[in-house]
């Protein structure tokens, strides 16, 4: 349970706001890569963090994210011309640059320096991997490239995609740290999904449904255990790593790529969920690609043409009562990204939080809660930069280990929770 | 960007029936259709004992029992008779009382069986004797038991491992956290 106004400043990202003024410290996914795949390229419409924003590559292939909207008469720029080193708007031919000056007002004199004059607000915006990344904040905070290992590995061995939520932010991620709903909502794809079947991990997700938790705070965040029953009175653990404000990674199963996810406000009512699968050692397979294009593991399919899944609200998500009746599916949707979207969606666009009733194996949600709250007032009152900036704080990973009893994972599994190029993920 | 190879016919998939009132759909999650969520109260107050194992938790508990809760009871210390080493709580053979912040005496078990969540609160690095008695006696009535270890700047790794491995086996979950904060945060999201 949260009273009205935390919920309010956990789920408000928009300029001004205690957490968006925190979001405004990160750099977060902005586009895929392959959105503007090659120089003047069509321009992309983003929003991010509630600020409607244009992003395109000139000329020289140098990326620009800026203020949507032209100076002149508010026209959007997603209409104008991307050509020779800026985009011209077409209804009066001003034209801007990557940095969002504008750089000709072809109706005033050019040696009267107008255009000087004008310039939209602009983000750098740089590619690291499948992603292009931006930051919001103001440039004298602007922290060092982020170094999730997803983004620093060679691009065979990673996939990322990304989809539109119709909710909060914080609802979503909130599903990414809540390890015991797997035994329920996913036990159907555990062992059919091709991304996640054929590990003896799953065997324990489903033979344990009544895991014991172990919340630790990291630098960064939160590491959340989750240890069920194994063989001769061992633990199987499954680790996942929390980073603020709202990375997560999905415990590792058999030789499978890991993933996780970047839950990134798009609006206080809309998310992208960004999702990664990467090895730490090796390209993906040609299957492994394929399946994740198709739609599989943690990734979906779309409405043609747009990052909407194929199976959302306007349709009840394709729900399938006779696959549930069946337990191929435990909630009748098909797709582990999608099982979690339909019901994350349908608590509404933002949950009130006063209405739930949290038990303790909620520890881990009320505790990123209890930190995103305290590190966005410890911001806005003495400048204090939040966990998760530091770039050290994204060497993570999650892990799957098997335990001793009297064994302590975050002691145990010490490595096996740092990114170590080269090194494979912990696993079972 | 995915690619536009299906006529965009498709993609109104209609599973909806097409009688369907719109507010029967998934499509009406809306900000405007979560006013008409029913405005019951949908729980009852939990109870809640918090219990403060060493004296790191007990200064916490005397600072958060003074903040309004609707069904949490503050218990800053157990004592027990004589029992052998170490305390094992088939422990409804072990008479053993919790100490309240107004000095009053009441029964361990007494008071768990009236329990819905038991919280022990502990400075990493005790040795949180207690643990097995009340955890076990948690165990017996099926009552959840949560444990709250205290870190601080100066807390070595060894001393969590020390209080984690004597409490594990007692509660379902437990929590490391800095500073006694996360206590009234936790205490307020389980409704205690």
């Amino acid at each position: 349970m949260l009273r009205k106004e935390q919920n309010e400043l956990l789920t408000q990202t928009g300029p001004g706001t205690p957490m968006g003024d925190m979001f405004r410290h990160y750099w977060i996914p902005a586009l895929l890569a392959n959105e503007l795949p090659e120089n003047e390229c069509p321009p992309v419409r983003v929003k991010l963090l509630s600020e409607r924003l244009l992003a395109f590559r000139d000329t020289e292939g140098r990326y620009g994210l800026i203020d949507e909207f032209c100076a002149h008469r508010g026209v959007s720029l997603w209409f104008g011309r991307n050509e020779e080193f800026g985009l011209r708007c077409p209804y009066h031919g001003w034209k801007y640059d990557v940095t969002g000056q504008c750089v000709d007002v072809p109706s005033e004199p050019a040696e009267g320096g107008f255009c000087k004059k004008i310039k939209l607000k602009s983000y750098p915006l740089v590619q690291i991997g499948d992603v292009l990344w931006t930051y919001m904040g103001k440039p004298e905070h602007q922290p060092p490239h982020p170094e999730w290992e997803f983004a620093r590995v060679p691009s065979e061995q990673s996939f990322t995609s990304k989809r539109w939520q119709e909710s909060n932010w914080l609802q979503a991620m909130e599903g990414g740290i809540d390890s015991s709903h797997v035994s329920f909502l996913h036990r159907g794809s555990l062992n059919t999904d091709p991304l996640f079947k054929g590990s003896k991990a799953n065997q324990y997700n489903l033979n344990d449904t009544r895991p014991v938790f172990e919340v630790v705070e990291q630098p960064g965040g939160l590491y959340i255990g989750a240890r069920r029953n194994a063989e001769n009175g061992k633990y199987y653990w499954r680790i996942t790593p929390w980073v603020m404000p709202s990375f997560t990674m999905v415990p590792p199963r058999g030789d499978h790529p890991i993933h996780g996810h970047f839950w990134i406000p798009i609006d206080d009512e809309n998310c992208w969920a960004w999702s990664f699968d990467y090895h730490p050692v090796r390209a993906l397979t040609p299957a492994e690609r394929q399946a994740m294009a198709n739609g599989q593991g943690i990734h979906v399919r779309y409405v043609p043409g747009s990052f909407r899944p194929l199976a959302n609200k306007d349709n009840d998500y394709l729900m399938d009562r006779a696959a549930q009746r069946a337990g191929i599916t435990y909630s009748g949707v098909e797709g582990i990204a999608m099982q979690d979207a339909s019901l994350q969606e349908s608590m509404g666009p933002i949950v009130d939080r006063t209405k739930e009733n949290l038990v303790s194996t909620d520890n881990g949600i009320i505790m990123a809660r209890h930190r995103l709250l305290k590190a966005a007032r410890a911001l806005r009152e003495k400048g204090t930069v939040p966990p998760g900036v530091d770039p050290d704080h994204h060497r993570v990973r999650s892990a799957a280990v098997i335990l001793a009893a009297e064994q302590t994972f975050k002691d145990a599994a010490k490595d096996d929770l740092i990114a170590r190029p080269g090194v494979a993920q912990s696993s079972v | 960007m995915p690619q536009k190879t299906t006529s965009l016919l498709v993609l109104a998939l209609p599973s909806l029936r097409s009688d369907a009132m719109q507010s029967e759909s998934a499509r009406f999650t809306t900000r405007n259709e979560s006013r008409f969520r029913v405005d019951y109260p949908n729980s009852t107050a939990r109870s809640v004992k918090v219990i403060a194992l060493d004296e790191t938790g007990r200064r916490l508990v005397d600072q958060i029992a003074l903040l309004p809760w609707a069904r949490a009871t503050f218990f800053t210390s157990l004592s027990h008779e004589q029992s052998p080493v170490p305390l094992r709580a088939e422990s409804h053979a072990v008479r053993a009382w919790l100490n309240d912040i107004a000095g009053q005496t009441k029964s361990l078990i007494e008071e768990i069986e009236t329990a819905d969540v038991v919280v022990m609160i502990v400075g990493a690095g005790s040795t949180a004797d207690a643990a097995p008695l009340i955890g076990e006696a948690c165990q017996l009535r099926n009552v959840t038991a949560v444990g709250l270890v205290l870190q601080d700047e100066e807390t070595t790794d060894e001393a969590i491992e020390r209080t984690l491995r004597k409490m594990r086996q007692f509660v379902t979950m437990l929590v490391v956290a800095s500073g006694g904060e996360y206590a009234e945060a936790m205490l307020t999201a389980l409704r205690a």
